[in-house]
Order: C-alpha cells, then structure tokens, then sequence
C-alpha cells in the first residue's frame, strides 16, 4: 500500500480522490457574506456561486474532493468502503492547499470541499482535515469558503475547532430510519451521527447570540409574510419523534467569543432507493431535521449501485432521479412556500404522483381553496397557486397596487399560465371557460406534465440529428 | 417623427436622452437611435447628438433624486447592453420614473418598463455569468489574464467583484471583442483601458506550457461527474456553449 502511495502523481490522486468525493451531492458555496480583504485570498457570497457544469449538469462550485479514500468502515453502499478492491490514494494537506489557492486564482472555483474516508480511526482522520483547514486559513491566507464533513465519532474538541475555520459543515444522514442504517452502515449510529449535529447546533447558536442574532439561522425572506411555516418558534405540528431517533443531550457550551462558527450553517444528506424508506418517511425527517436542529440544507441524493450486494438494489438499477427530483421539489415547498410535510403526503398516500409536481398534487386536493384572486389575494394565497413562485408572486403583489393585472400582465410577469390558468381569477374571470374539477384539471395538467417527466427518466434519448455524429462526415471535408 | 441618434457608450446616450426630453417635440414624436443608422426611413428628421459631460451628470443627477439609486444602476446596466434599441429602452422608461417616481420600478405591467427590466436583466445575468465562468490563466510574472467575449460591455460591471476576490494578485480581464481591458495591479485600484493591436497580440498567446493546474483542473473536471446521470441538455442550459470558448475546460 504505501508503495503505491508514493507513486500517484498529484493529478492521479486528485482523479481518484474527486471521482470518490463525486457521490457526495452537496456542493453550494451559499450562506454567508464575507468581503475580500488585501493580503488575502478570496471572499464569499451569499447566494452561491457557480463555476462550472460537469457532463451530468450539476453544478461544481466547490473543489469537492476527499483528504483519503482509505475506510476502515464498511459501509455497504459505499465505493470507498473498506472491502473493495479500489486504488487508495491520501493528500497531503499541503497539496490540498495549493490545490485550493491555484485554482480559486484562476476563478475555476468557489472553495473546498472537504470529505474523508475513516483513516486508521476517526480522531487520526478529523486531525488531518484540522491541519489542512487550519493551513489554508493561516499560512494560506484563504478567504474563501470551506465546507467540511464531521466524521462521525471524531472527538468533541475537533469537531469544534474544524467548525471556527469552516464555513459549513455536514454529516450525512444517508438513511433517515435506524434499521436501515443498521442494516447498511453496521459501524455507524443513530448516536454517532446526531450527537456531532446537535453540537454543530449549539455552537452556531452560541456564536449567533453572541453576535447578537437570532438563535436560528435566517431563513428565505418569504417566510415572514407566512403563517403556520415549519420555521415558526413554535410550530403548530409538532412532530412525534418517534419518526427518527431521539436527539441527544446537547454538549458543554462552547466560549466562541463572536468567532465565526460554521456560519453558513449545516447540512445533511440522505441516500433516495437504496434502502425501503418511503417519500412520506424521507419528508418527515427532513422537516424534523429542520426543525429540531436548525440545518440549513438537507440534500438528496438518488441512489446509484456501485457494489454488488444481496441487502442493495440490483447494480443495473436506474438512479431513481424523477423521485429525488420531487422531494427535491417538496424540500423547497417546505423552506420557501409555508407547506409542512404533512400537507403533502400522509400515511395513506406515503409516495409522490410521478405524473404531477407536489404542489399541483395538492392543488387539485384542495380545489375548495380555488380559484384565487390575483388582485385581492394576499402573497400567501398567491404562493399557494401551482404556477406562481416565491419572486413571480413578490412582483403581482408589488405591481398590483398601481393598476388591476390581466393574464397578458401575468404571462410578462413570469408567471407560469400553463399550470396556473386552472387555479386563478383576474378581475373574476378565469381565463377560459374551465370547470373546476378535479378529474378535468388532472387530465389537463398531465398532459402537459408527462413529456417532463419523461425527459427526466430518459435525459437524451431524443434529441436533434447531426450530421457529423450520426453519419461520421468528417469536418473541414 | 424626429430621431436622434449617438455613440454607443454612456455619456453619448445620456446625452442624447438630455436633448430629447430638452427638444420639447413631445414624446411621441421622437425616437432614439445608436448611430450608425443604416437604414435611413422616410419622414424622419435624424438629429446627432455630441456627448456633453454637464447634460450627463444632469441626467445622472435627476434619476438619483427623482427615481432611486437603484433605477440608476439599471440604467447604467442597460447603457452597457448590445441591444441597438437602448436609448429608446432607457427613455421610455424614463417617462415612467420621472412621473412616478420610485414606484415606477414597481409598475411591471407597463410596456415600457417591462421591457427596461428585462433589458436589465439580460445584462445582469450575463455579468453574473461572467463572474462564474471567467477562467485566468497564469503568465509569467504571477499576472492572470482573462479572455472573454461578452455580447454586453460587462467589464466595468464584473471588476469590482474580482476586485474585492483577489485583492492582493496582478489580474487583468480583457474583451476580446471590444478590444478594451480592465488592469488590477496587486494592492491598488483597478482601472479600464483600450489595448492597442501589438499590446492584444501578446496577451493573446496563452502560455500554458509550464502551468500544470489547467490541466489539473480538466481531469477534475472530467472525473467529478456520475456517468450514471449524464444529461448534457441540463448541462447546456446552466452553462450555455457560446460561454464555453473561453473556458478552460472545454479546451
């Protein structure tokens, strides 16, 4: 092994250690504002920013690689996991900060992203991400935003330290019930994974008092025009906890001082079809995950088979991406538009209508709450409109206060008529002559929804002729 | 109708919005126009206009105090697009602002203002493109230099950001097409300068022989994407091909 360690080239080792990192899905630079400063490297934006698209169409805005692909776990799901028989390679840390600092000169990204398989044992591997961040940060002079991974069961006191010098910081969830994580990752645990999370909280809230914030993060603007959003203090369903397993007792108080910690927030991560978790269940969790620890993101990721194994989905198995694409869609229902987990599926229906997007889905539920009036409607009303998003409904509610609006002003205004001619009124009259009812607006949306979605299980499968690829003419004659 | 016309740079268009509104021939009568007119129309009076830094700073002035700072900045964006109607665009819109004051920039149900903001935001996204996709390579001497071709003048627009993301680095973006340059030395302000053909020349030849993160960055690139899930149709509606010339890893 340490033979063959020597002898990758830097480019072999960042090939290996992104191709391995490249199962992680979280890679946004989003958060926090920070100015650049003279004599250092780099600043940061809010909103993210990204640098480049890879051939799949996510986007890569971070340096998403891990400090080593050597696991001492046994995760099933897992490429790194330490029964296969893959090419092992570690960084250096000073090799991740060249790395780093050439390339955010050259604008090719926004950060680091910095994962890791369990070197030797957990303690060992979060000292080597704190040697590296704590390079990057001091002898670097790196401005710029990091994200990095918690390695479960690493000690307290690392984990501290690597959040003064991150941006944000995540530990995957990866499967939302104990039996499966059990069942598929026999090393980790419930515990290991949400006592590290809980801490994270607590000193981001720590640090945000300090500084005379709220406890919680900020949360999209949208939000305070809302009622009954699962952001509120005191959110009027409270989750029975049963649902995932119980949060432990948080740690000693951290003395931040006003020190940035992790101030772009948390995030998790969860596997979509590898194991037989419903959408309902991965819903709940994600609500619960918001509301009980405050993260600010949870991602999904669709499961891909990369080992072979009896407890995994067959390895010919599509990545379920129409499903990871709704609850995707739920996710944002949930942090942008006032919907709680429950609105949009239950114990009965616990999985999402593949032909229509969650929010038509409820729409048509709710057809009592329909047509709504775009010139008197409050913002909530208008959020709740299938067709009418977080910015399209800011602007009819700004505009409408010089002049009534048509359905001429609406398609200009961004508004999505497609979908939103069933469900609106303008000065009380509808578009055309539609009947509100459910089977005739089902019809009618799916007609238009089923091309999407099959696009999205069959990306490329028609497309236009060319010329030069499918009849091999050669260019230039 | 009367028509008047101007450069295409922004004192010129500001300019010439000063002497049409100044001209009193009524709204209505009058159309603005970016030289040159290629296509002369019957029964149209063409009037040229001369830049005049005090009918800038006029206009600049009334839009700040009138409207907002905010609608300023639009303008400005506007100013720098490529769309050859923009004088029209910025004027029309001007009606509004001037009459309606800050609401003017809520009233997206006019024509005329609805067309400024979507001028404004093809500019804005182009620029917020450029801050994505601009690539520096590394010449002699720790300079980085940028190649672009915009179709809006988005230098003065990206500068600042990169001004504030590599305070301390020798940079300079050049627009290929417009053969102009934004120069950061390291430490100090930046400032915008027209590059001469022999100066262009040199810049042009990129030397990445002795540079081994290009191609660092490539197979990065090459290996962070799941096989699995290719769409490149997502691909090229984030990153669209027109972008990718200058991009080092489409190289």
């Amino acid at each position: 092994m340490e033979i063959k360690h020597q002898s990758l080239s830097l480019q072999e080792k960042l090939n290996i250690l992104a191709d391995a990192a490249k199962y992680d899905v979280a890679c946004t630079s989003s958060g926090v504002d920070r100015k650049g400063q003279k004599g250092s490297l780099g600043n940061s934006h809010a909103a993210g920013i990204c640098h480049s698209f890879s051939a799949d169409g996510r986007c890569i805005s971070l340096l998403k690689i891990l400090l080593s692909n050597d696991c001492v776990y046994d995760c099933k799901y897992c490429i790194n996991r330490v029964s296969n028989q893959t090419t092992r390679a570690t960084f250096t840390p000073e090799e991740i900060c060249t790395l780093v600092t050439e390339f955010y000169r050259r604008n090719y990204i926004e950060g680091l992203f910095l994962s890791s398989g369990v070197v030797r044992n957990p303690a060992y591997t979060a000292e080597q991400m704190y040697r590296t961040l704590y390079l990057l940060r001091t002898r670097y002079h790196f401005n710029g935003y990091i994200h990095v991974k918690a390695i479960p069961n690493a000690p307290a006191e690392l984990i501290e330290q690597l959040g003064y010098l991150a941006d944000r910081m995540s530990i995957n969830l990866e499967l939302p019930t104990t039996e499966s994580l059990r069942r598929l990752a026999p090393h980790k645990s419930p515990a290991s994974i949400l006592k590290p999370i809980a801490q994270i909280q607590h000193g981001i809230e720590d640090y945000r008092l300090s500084i005379g914030k709220d406890r919680r993060m900020e949360r999209h603007r949208t939000n305070r025009y809302l009622s009954g959003t699962i952001f509120e203090t005191v959110p009027k369903q409270r989750l029975e906890e049963k649902a995932v397993p119980v949060k432990t007792a948080s740690s000693a108080p951290f003395s931040s001082q006003g020190k940035p910690f992790v101030p772009a927030g948390q995030s998790t991560q969860m596997i979509v079809g590898a194991s037989g978790e419903t959408d309902y269940q991965l819903l709940l969790t994600t609500q619960y995950m918001y509301q009980a620890y405050d993260l600010k993101r949870v991602f999904y990721s669709a499961y891909i088979p990369l080992n072979e194994d009896p407890e995994l989905p067959a390895p010919d198995t599509p990545p379920p991406l129409l499903r990871e694409h709704r609850l995707y869609q739920a996710d944002w229902l949930l942090r942008y538009y006032g919907f709680q987990a429950s609105d949009l599926l239950s114990e009965e229906r616990p999985s999402f209508n593949v032909l229509l997007d969650p929010k038509c889905d409820w729409a048509l539920r709710h057809l009592e709450l329909f047509p709504v009036e775009i010139n008197r409607a409050d913002y909530s009303e208008l959020l709740k409109v299938p067709g009418i998003g977080v910015k399209s409904a800011m602007r009819i509610v700004n505009s409408r206060r010089t002049s009534c609006l048509t359905f001429e002003h609406l398609k200009k205004i961004g508004v999505v008529l497609k979908r939103a001619k069933y469900f609106i009124t303008c000065s009380g009259k509808m578009m055309y002559r539609i009947p509100v009812e459910e089977a005739f607006i089902t019809r009618q949306l799916i007609g238009e929804d089923r091309r999407k979605s099959w696009e999205l299980e069959h990306p490329d499968a028609c497309r236009q002729l060319s010329l030069f690829d499918d009849f091999h003419i050669e260019r230039n004659g | 109708m009367n028509v008047f016309t101007c450069e295409n740079n922004l004192e010129a268009i500001l300019t010439c919005i000063y002497d049409a509104w100044a001209s009193k021939l009524g709204h209505r009568n009058l159309r603005l126009m970016l030289e040159p007119v290629l296509e002369p129309e019957l029964f149209c009076d063409y009037i040229h206009t001369e830049p005049d830094s005090e009918k800038v700073s006029k206009v600049i002035r009334s839009i700040w105090k009138k409207i907002s700072a905010e609608a300023w900045q639009m303008v400005y964006s506007c100013a720098m697009s490529c769309v050859p109607e923009k004088p029209d665009i910025i004027y029309r819109f001007l009606l509004y602002g001037f009459a309606y004051g800050r609401r003017a920039l809520e009233m997206l149900q006019e024509p005329a203002v609805m067309e400024f903001f979507a001028l404004d935001r093809r500019v804005t996204n182009e620029v917020h493109h450029y801050r994505e996709f601009i690539r520096f390579s590394s010449f002699p001497g720790d300079v980085l230099v940028s190649h672009i071709s915009p179709r809006s003048d988005v230098l003065t627009l990206t500068a600042p950001y990169f001004a504030d993301r590599l305070p301390s680095e020798h940079w300079m973006i050049i627009d290929d097409n417009r053969r102009t340059a934004v120069v950061h030395p390291k430490d100090e302000d930046f400032y915008l300068t027209r590059l001469d053909p022999e100066e262009f020349s040199r810049l042009s030849i990129p030397d990445r022989k002795d540079d081994p993160y290009p191609e660092l960055w490539k197979g990065f690139f090459r290996s962070v994407s799941i096989q699995a899930r290719e769409n490149y149709r997502c691909q090229r509606n984030f990153l669209p091909l027109w972008m990718r010339e200058h991009m080092t890893e489409f190289q």
